[in-house]
């Protein structure tokens, strides 16, 4: 009985912050139907700015282009950051505790200022501007929340299970294949979110990168507050998530990426 | 396995380590090696022939009270929302990954994480409607409640500690699940059939356990939030100057990037050092 | 003669198809180079196109033009920070005899020292607009006069400035009877200002916040630019704009060609048609800034904003333009601003 009360009371707080999370999603998206441009209260219901997201070319564009981009960001930075916190796990070498307190910098420091940096580098060293560069930046600053992520995971992982299988004769390969990866798979699905967040979000870098015209959609965003955006962003922000919402049920309805054991 | 490693183990470690710190060097450490550089100098190369080598920028932030009193502000703003998220997200974490079963946990652990897809900026917008006066927040409360309630939250401390706790709680709670779920249940079955309460254990075994999470994800709060400008600038209103308000002048106000990088990286250091002083007296909790 | 019209329109056609170039230009979100009706027709008429890149603080778009050579085209730049492009040779000299429309811009903007520097045009007038402050229309019975207004204790917490150090110092100035260009004594301005800072509800950064602070009712009044009270006027918003017996801060907007630009007769295409009257008179019905170009503003309706009050001769006089600010003074006020708001 008192065992019940606990998880009920337990699901009802995770259920209150989960309304804590939603609730400006939830209103994110109201105004998106609601006719008046500058949010005002009371709500009235409007149509009108999906109508003309629809024929605004621009936001199409930028949000796919930003898709994209978090899309690869994601890819590389999880391979990259799990192969390196795998070897930060698995030995010991001298400068290992420089080599963990180098991801600090990238996450304390003000995108702005790396951005900055970034983009004064990149010009002096000739790579110059547009997509390569844009995800070169974001990956880069993608990595340290993988690495942590994945690190944290790692941390409770039992390294007796890998030498209990290479003593079976297992080659590394295949104790990383079906012994490491399959435990610390959670991480990497947390840690690729978190890349993807990163990249999505990601203005600053974007901003000074890209090419002139191959605007993403939070360099859109924020390059149009100081004249006023409309709830159009709020539209496409919506569909957004409307549509990663639907992408993530059906990758959790057909994997098993949660840990189950 | 702290002994040398054989060459065939260290072939491993780099091919592993280069490709992330490869990029990391090119894309990050070495564009802000320049900017440390910067901030040693009277003026930038590129616009100001007669540069030099000097020490003023940081001594800028001990002559200025402005500075430190911003830099303790921030500090202990990133506190507050650290230790919120904490108290909150951990127990969230706790029934999501002892409590709830099968799909619907993977189903959850995707929605907890789906708001953070959304632009930050709208969802700080978003915010700014639900706390504002005769906003969203105010109206719904009106409206369940028999009496008038009039909150004020907009353009508070308070306002701007809800922005950051909604923008960074994600971290502490996937992070502190990871760990989490990686307690083999069997281990607490034995505990309970050994007499233990469940506060002993939470206490002795969860929490110890899944420390290394739980810090992670602190870690990765508390390091962005005492650098954060634009949540505390919207939110905060009048009240919303930080040290990260302060940093982005330099470069956004005025060109000043060698006080700008000067700024940034006592800022850095100092969160280096905290974490360098925290992590023993942790190491040692742990045990 | 019909065939004469239409030789020259062929041939006109013609060479815009042979060199039809792309160019880039670069100014503030949403501010009258990319309105769409406008971009569509000039690339009809010119066979050019038209990609607009943004900046988000004047600052950043130097820094754009220095790490990024051959990018732009044409970029618009506040006239204060002209002399600064100038000197760092970013930008070029233009041929203002190839521009149409350049003539009807009067020698006051045309032969600015902030924009001709040895006698050649770096910069072409575009807009200008005050700096100043609008109320609430429904919150006022009578329209404040005074700059006085702002500091209007009864309306505490009703009340808001941007969050610029340059603009609260100057308006600071204003305030206590000083040339906004030469403060004298920015002691009497830190109190000036020190006072209002109690009364505030919020900075607005961005015109997006004021216009949603105001239709929100949490403001009464807050400093504002004409150009934008105007667009915020014109979608409904009962606001309106102050010109007060103080004064008013006067900015001067415009267009520029970098000298790196490998575009630069198409960027210069451009300008003219930023320029013509007949864009003008269409911009300014969805609220803009008051045109640099005297035939664009006598083009208005008579009771245009930009014709009716900024037109009039008296307020003209109220009128301190700003003039180019030093490296050292820019810090120093940011550390006065910086220094008051920390204190909060």
């Amino acid at each position: 009985m008192r065992r019940n009360f606990l998880g009920l009371l337990g699901k009802a707080w995770l259920a209150l912050i989960l309304v804590f999370l939603y609730a400006p999603i939830l209103v994110m998206a109201a105004m998106s139907f609601n006719a008046s441009p500058f949010y005002q209260l009371p709500f009235e219901f409007s149509g009108a700015w999906y109508q003309d997201m629809m024929a605004n070319e621009q936001i199409f564009t930028a949000a796919a282009r930003s898709v994209l981009i978090a899309a690869a960001t994601t890819v590389l930075a999880t391979a990259f950051g799990t192969s390196a916190s795998i070897a930060l796990f698995r030995y010991d070498f001298r400068g290992k505790r420089i080599l963990q307190v180098l991801l600090f910098p990238p996450i304390a420091i003000p995108w702005l200022i790396t951005g900055t940096a970034m983009l004064i580098f990149f010009f002096t060293i000739g790579i110059g501007r547009g997509t390569p560069a844009v995800l070169i930046g974001h990956v880069a600053l993608a990595l340290p929340y993988v690495i942590v992520t994945v690190s944290a995971r790692l941390s409770s992982f039992d390294i007796t299970l890998e030498e209990a299988a290479r003593s079976m004769g297992a080659s590394s390969w295949t104790v990383l294949r079906r012994v490491t990866l399959p435990w610390i798979a959670p991480g990497i699905v947390a840690g690729g979110l978190f890349a993807f967040a990163v990249s999505f979000d990601q203005f600053v870098v974007s901003y000074f990168l890209s090419k002139p015209g191959d605007t993403t959609l939070p360099v859109l965003i924020y390059t149009s507050i100081r004249k006023g955006f409309t709830p159009e962003i709020n539209a496409v922000s919506t569909i957004i998530i409307v549509l990663s919402m639907a992408v993530m049920f059906l990758a959790a309805r057909y994997s098993r990426f949660g840990g189950e054991r | 396995m702290a002994e040398a490693l054989l060459p065939t183990e260290r072939r491993r470690l780099v091919s592993l380590l280069s490709p992330a710190y490869l990029w990391l060097l090119v894309a990050v450490f070495l564009p802000l090696s320049a900017m440390l550089f910067f901030s040693f100098l009277t003026g930038l190369p590129q616009d100001d022939p007669d540069w030099g080598v000097t020490l003023a920028n940081y001594g800028k932030f001990f002559q200025n009270p402005t500075y430190p009193a911003l830099l303790w502000k921030s500090l202990k703003l990133g506190l507050w929302v650290t230790g919120f998220c904490i108290l909150i997200g951990y127990p969230c974490a706790l029934v999501l990954a002892k409590s709830i079963k099968g799909r619907a946990r993977e189903a959850l652990f995707l929605m907890v994480i789906l708001p953070f897809w959304s632009n930050s900026l709208v969802r700080i917008f978003s915010w700014a409607i639900v706390l504002r006066g005769n906003g969203v927040l105010e109206r719904t409360l009106n409206f369940l409640l028999p009496f008038d309630v009039r909150l004020n939250l907009m353009f508070t401390r308070e306002a701007v500690v809800i922005g950051l706790v909604h923008s960074y709680l994600p971290y502490v709670i996937l992070t502190s699940y990871l760990a989490l779920q990686a307690i083999d249940d069997d281990l607490i079955d034995a505990a309970r059939s050994m007499g233990a309460s469940k506060l002993t254990i939470l206490r002795r075994l969860l929490l110890p356990l899944s420390l290394p999470g739980l810090l992670a994800g602190a870690v990765l709060v508390f390091v962005p939030v005492v650098g954060s400008f634009m949540e505390p600038r919207i939110l905060g209103g009048r009240l919303g100057t930080y040290y990260g308000t302060v940093i982005e002048d330099q470069f956004v106000a005025v060109y000043n990037w060698p006080l700008g990088a000067a700024l940034s990286f006592i800022l850095l250091a100092v969160v280096l050092l905290i974490l360098a002083l925290t992590s023993p007296v942790l190491k040692r909790a742990r045990t | 003669m019909k065939n004469g019209i239409l030789l020259i329109s062929f041939l006109a056609l013609g060479t815009a198809g042979a060199c039809a170039d792309e160019i880039r230009v670069l100014n503030w979100q949403g501010y009258g180079t990319d309105l769409k009706w406008s971009v569509e027709a000039f690339e009809e008429a010119t066979g050019h196109t038209v990609v607009h890149e943004y900046f988000n603080s004047e600052q950043e778009m130097l820094t754009k033009l220095r790490t990024n050579p051959g990018a732009y085209d044409v970029v618009m730049i506040n006239a204060i920070f002209n002399g600064q492009a100038v000197d760092e040779d970013l930008i070029a000299a233009i041929d203002t005899s190839k521009l149409e429309n350049y003539a009807g811009i009067p020698q006051t903007f045309a032969a600015d020292p902030k924009l001709v520097h040895d006698g050649s045009v770096y910069g072409v007038p575009w807009t200008w607009g005050l700096t100043s402050f609008a109320y609430n229309t429904q919150s006022y019975d009578k329209a404040p006069t005074s700059i006085e207004a702002l500091w209007d204790s009864e309306r505490k917490g009703r009340i808001a400035i941007r969050d610029d150090a340059v603009e609260a110092v100057q308006f600071g100035a204003l305030a206590s009877g000083q040339d906004i260009n030469d403060i004298q004594d920015l002691d009497a301005v830190r109190e000036k200002l020190a006072a209002l800072m109690p009364l505030l509800r919020t900075f607005w950064s961005s015109e997006n916040d004021w216009n949603q602070f105001m239709a929100a009712g949490e403001l009464d009044i807050a400093t504002f630019w004409s150009g934008s009270a105007s667009r915020s006027a014109a979608q409904g918003l009962p606001v309106e704009f102050v010109v007060p017996e103080e004064g008013a801060i006067g900015w001067l907007d415009s267009l520029t060609i970098p000298s790196s630009s490998e575009h630069k007769e198409a960027a210069a295409q451009f300008i003219d048609w930023m320029i013509d009257p007949e864009f003008y008179v269409k911009w300014n019905a969805e609220g803009a800034p008051a045109s640099a170009n005297a035939e664009a503003a006598a083009a208005l309706p008579e009771d245009a904003f930009n014709r009716k009050v900024l037109g009039d001769p008296a307020v003209a006089a109220r009128i301190q333009f700003q003039d180019p600010i030093s490296d050292e003074d820019r810090a120093r006020y940011l550390e006065l601003w910086q220094g008051l708001k920390a204190a909060q």
